[in-house]
């Protein structure tokens, strides 16, 4: 029997590969971090059990990386990273750095589970240091134990605010303000949902009590919109604004801190689907995902993609996709198995919970209003809104591929997965027109998935 | 503007560089794109402007003239597209190509190129960090670099202002002949009249001739470039082995390459330069990725610790000669061509478009066209792909 290869070893990963094993299947998995459990169960070479406190919930993760290991039909590969991947008559290939040298897999089957990372939006001062994102804080405490500074501003939008702030304060630091750009009573669209997935409330209660702990309370609706550095170079103080509902500012005031984690949600990482030629879609956020079947199987026939990939909805509906996108590819390679009934359902209420998610927590395109000509939107390549708008306006580029040639913006060391969304919102807006989806998709192609060392690809067969 | 006097297809920069000179000879010009500016082979280019791979010929001719036009048009447009004149470096490391090499820069050196004979010691001056092997080189300092997207949206810009329009993301649909004689087009969403029809759009260039009822012989070689992470500045011209030369002028079907290295201002590093006959095949072929990269060690063993940060692949013009074709059709008259630069469109392109509107105006160029007429190909002359 063949093995079954799953990329990614967070909680969609772990679960994929523990249904296709207990289905009978070999499975290979692939993760690019030195331990398994992915951004959400990030962990520190410290003993695990002394990290709980970090997390709302590490017992399943702990459960599911010690079944991994104990499987005896799951070989790890950790710190493998594919550079390049292709799809060709019904076999992937999969080109990997691992161990210092680059290894081929060619398999027929593919479960894909290679998550998100934080959503950025540029504002004045945002490559300033000190301002990160709430998942490079929380990895810095999870991975390293290391708190990145001591009066943390934590902003932005989406549910992950309330678990970072409530890791600083767990962390020792301190939070000195916790800003939601949304309303609360948005929630208040989706009350059913609310009410079937009373466990995601128990959750933010387990977070509540630990930032009230902190002294600090939510405020909603504000959101930083210019940070400032002082004679250091170093992040001094930030501007919060309280915003509209269309997140246009109406009054604004000042706040020292040495920190500031911003983040608005999530972007899922396409880069390896659609290096394989997987049918990417335009989610209803806006972002760019994974198109996948009820099976979890994308539009190539034995590649299977869950978990964030597919769509932003946590952990819980990962892992709910994760397990069927394992039954299904230990079924593809023949093993006698099917998706129960209750996985779907499972999968289907989880799926309404991240529906929620999305209508409560939407980025409003007022946040285009805080930029000014100086302000950075490529760090890697440092183009400033002034540089796309002389690339529309002098150069004539009417979509934003052609400003992005024109200007360098998102062709860096990150290619794109920064800024990439943001700058097909703001040369849209430029041109007064609405992105089309192709023009989101476009701006997610990476043929190279990871830079590679010249060496290792001239020593490669 | 429904009735210019002539109509441009292709906003690539020999479509931009033939929409000025028109512009500039006081015609009211037409200039229309399936895409925006750049999109096609110009917007995959490196933006080469070399005498360096040329022998004496008709095209080195040109080459000289081009190499000059693009300081004038830079000067015309008023900058803004990265033009320097950083030199390029050509190498050989085998007894019969250090001969061949030393027989061609002389034959150049007649021939109006400015070349400069360097030896080992005279090698690592100028380019510490290549390979220990090499012991003769070859400087050329009239070669050039652009960066070709923005030289193309320059020039439309001056076309723009100087009263022509560019009619960008319309699809021309036919070519309207009456008696031999063009008379207009119809795109997707309009119909123009003109006596006078450039079909500057490059690797498609045969396409659009069959439109007219014509033919020309224009396939697609592809060809990839490896741009590293930003790096110290490690290579300081555009440095190659002769062996390109030799790959230029091949008709193999086959993959050839030699890789062509140059530092950039932003610190990346720029490979090209694979030739493949695959027709349009646009996927990334991994096999010559890594052949680039093995070429440019052997040039740069430095670059091995250098990342790859992204390839991007362009398919080049090419004629059955491996000459540009740039002149009236063969049967149609009113239409003319400017395409088939094979990989050296961006340094061709502005004097493509001087020979172009001399022909068309009639006025004296300054060289005799003939070697580069769509004439000189028969009827039915195909090239296997």
């Amino acid at each position: 029997m063949h093995n079954v290869v799953i990329v990614g070893a967070g909680p969609a990963g772990l679960s994929a590969a523990l249904a296709a094993a207990a289905a009978g299947a070999p499975v290979l998995l692939l993760d690019s971090n030195q331990r398994l459990g992915g951004q959400y169960w990030r962990n520190s070479s410290e003993p695990i059990e002394s990290q709980k406190d970090q997390h709302f919930d590490l017992d399943t993760g702990m459960l599911l990386m010690n079944a991994v290991k104990a499987r005896k039909e799951i070989s790890v590969w950790n710190g493998a990273q594919i550079w390049s991947a292709s799809h060709k008559d019904g076999v992937n290939t999969l080109r990997v750095l691992h161990q210092g040298g680059e290894k081929i897999i060619n398999t027929a089957n593919l479960v894909l589970c290679t998550g998100a990372y934080d959503r950025t939006l540029p504002f004045p001062g945002w490559d300033i240091p000190g301002v990160m994102t709430p998942g490079g804080v929380q990895s810095l405490i999870k991975g390293h134990g290391v708190l990145a500074g001591n009066k943390v501003v934590v902003a932005g939008s989406g549910p992950f605010l309330l678990p970072v702030a409530a890791g600083i304060i767990k962390a020792g630091g301190q939070v000195v303000e916790l800003l939601e750009a949304n309303k609360s009573k948005r929630w208040l669209l989706s009350p059913l949902t609310l009410l079937e997935n009373i466990t995601k409330l128990k959750e933010a209660f387990y977070y509540i009590k630990t930032i009230s702990q902190g002294k600090v309370r939510a405020r909603f609706g504000v959101a930083v919109i210019a940070a400032h550095k002082g004679v250091d170079g170093k992040l001094e103080s930030v501007d919060v604004a309280t915003i509209k509902r269309n997140f246009k500012v109406k009054k604004t005031r000042n706040v020292k801190c040495d920190v500031a984690a911003i983040g608005w949600g999530f972007t899922a990482d396409t880069s390896l689907a659609g290096a394989l030629g997987c049918k990417l879609k335009v989610a209803r956020d806006k972002g760019v995902v994974a198109e996948a079947d009820s099976n979890q199987q994308s539009s190539i026939p034995g590649i299977f993609v869950a978990g964030e990939l597919t769509g932003i909805g946590g952990a819980e509906l990962s892992m709910a996709e994760g397990v069927i996108a394992g039954i299904s590819a230990a079924k593809f390679v023949g093993c006698k198995v099917e998706i129960s009934r209750a996985h779907k359902k499972r999968r289907a209420k989880k799926q309404r919970f991240a529906d929620a998610l999305i209508r409560s927590y939407p980025v409003k395109s007022g946040w285009l209003t805080w930029l000014k000509n100086e302000t950075t939107v490529c760090r890697c390549e440092e183009v400033s809104v002034g540089n796309l708008k002389y690339a529309i306006e002098e150069l004539g580029a009417t979509d934003s591929r052609t400003a992005k040639l024109f200007t360098r913006c998102g062709m860096g060391l990150c290619q794109g997965r920064v800024c990439g969304r943001s700058v097909v919102d703001l040369v849209a807006a430029e041109l007064n027109i609405s992105p089309t989806d192709t023009d989101r998709i476009s701006a997610v192609n990476r043929p190279i998935i990871s830079p590679i060392p010249l060496g290792v690809l001239a020593a490669g067969e | 503007m429904k009735n210019p006097d002539a109509i441009v297809i292709g906003a690539g920069l020999v479509g931009a560089c033939a929409a000025l000179a028109l512009t500039n000879a006081g015609l009211k010009v037409l200039v229309i794109d399936r895409g925006p500016v750049a999109s096609g082979t110009t917007g995959a280019g490196e933006g080469n402007i070399l005498v360096s791979d040329k022998e004496p010929s008709a095209e080195l001719t040109l080459a000289l003239r081009s190499r000059d036009a693009w300081f004038e048009l830079n000067t015309d447009v008023g900058g803004g597209f990265e033009l320097e004149d950083k030199g390029g470096v050509v190498i050989s490391r085998s007894s019969q190509g250090i001969d061949n090499l030393k027989k061609l820069s002389k034959l150049q050196a007649q021939n109006g190129i400015e070349v400069v004979q360097l030896d080992a010691a005279g090698i690592r001056q100028i380019e510490p960090h290549i390979s220990k092997d090499v012991e003769y080189a070859v400087l050329y300092p009239q070669d050039a670099q652009c960066q070709p997207m923005l030289a193309a949206a320059c020039i439309m810009r001056a076309v723009r202002k100087r009263g022509g329009v560019f009619m960008q993301g319309e699809n021309v649909k036919s070519i309207t002949v009456e008696s031999g004689k063009v008379v207009g087009l119809v795109t997707e969403k309009n119909r123009y009249s003109s006596p006078i029809i450039i079909n500057a759009t490059g690797t498609w260039a045969g396409e659009v001739a069959k439109m007219a009822g014509s033919y020309l012989p224009i396939m697609p070689r592809r060809g990839f470039i490896l741009v590293t992470a930003p790096a110290p500045k490690i290579v300081h011209h555009k440095v190659y082995d002769a062996d390109y030369v030799a790959n230029v002028a091949s008709s193999d079907a086959d993959l050839q390459s030699s890789a062509v290295v140059e530092g950039t201002e932003s610190g990346t590093i720029l490979i090209g330069a694979s030739r493949e006959r695959v027709g349009f095949k646009s996927d990334l072929d991994v096999a010559v990725l890594r052949q680039l990269a093995r070429q440019a060690i052997s040039l740069f063993p430095i670059l091995s610790n250098i990342a790859l940060l992204r390839a991007y692949r362009g398919f080049r013009p090419y004629a059955p000669d491996h000459l540009p074709v740039i002149g009236e059709d063969a049967n149609v008259s009113g239409l003319w061509h400017a395409a088939g630069h094979e990989g050296a469109g961006i340094g061709l392109a502005p004097a493509t478009g001087e020979l172009l509107v001399s022909q068309i105006t009639g006025t004296k160029a300054f060289m005799d066209p003939t070697p580069f007429s769509p004439k000189r190909f028969k009827e039915g002359e195909a090239l296997a792909i």
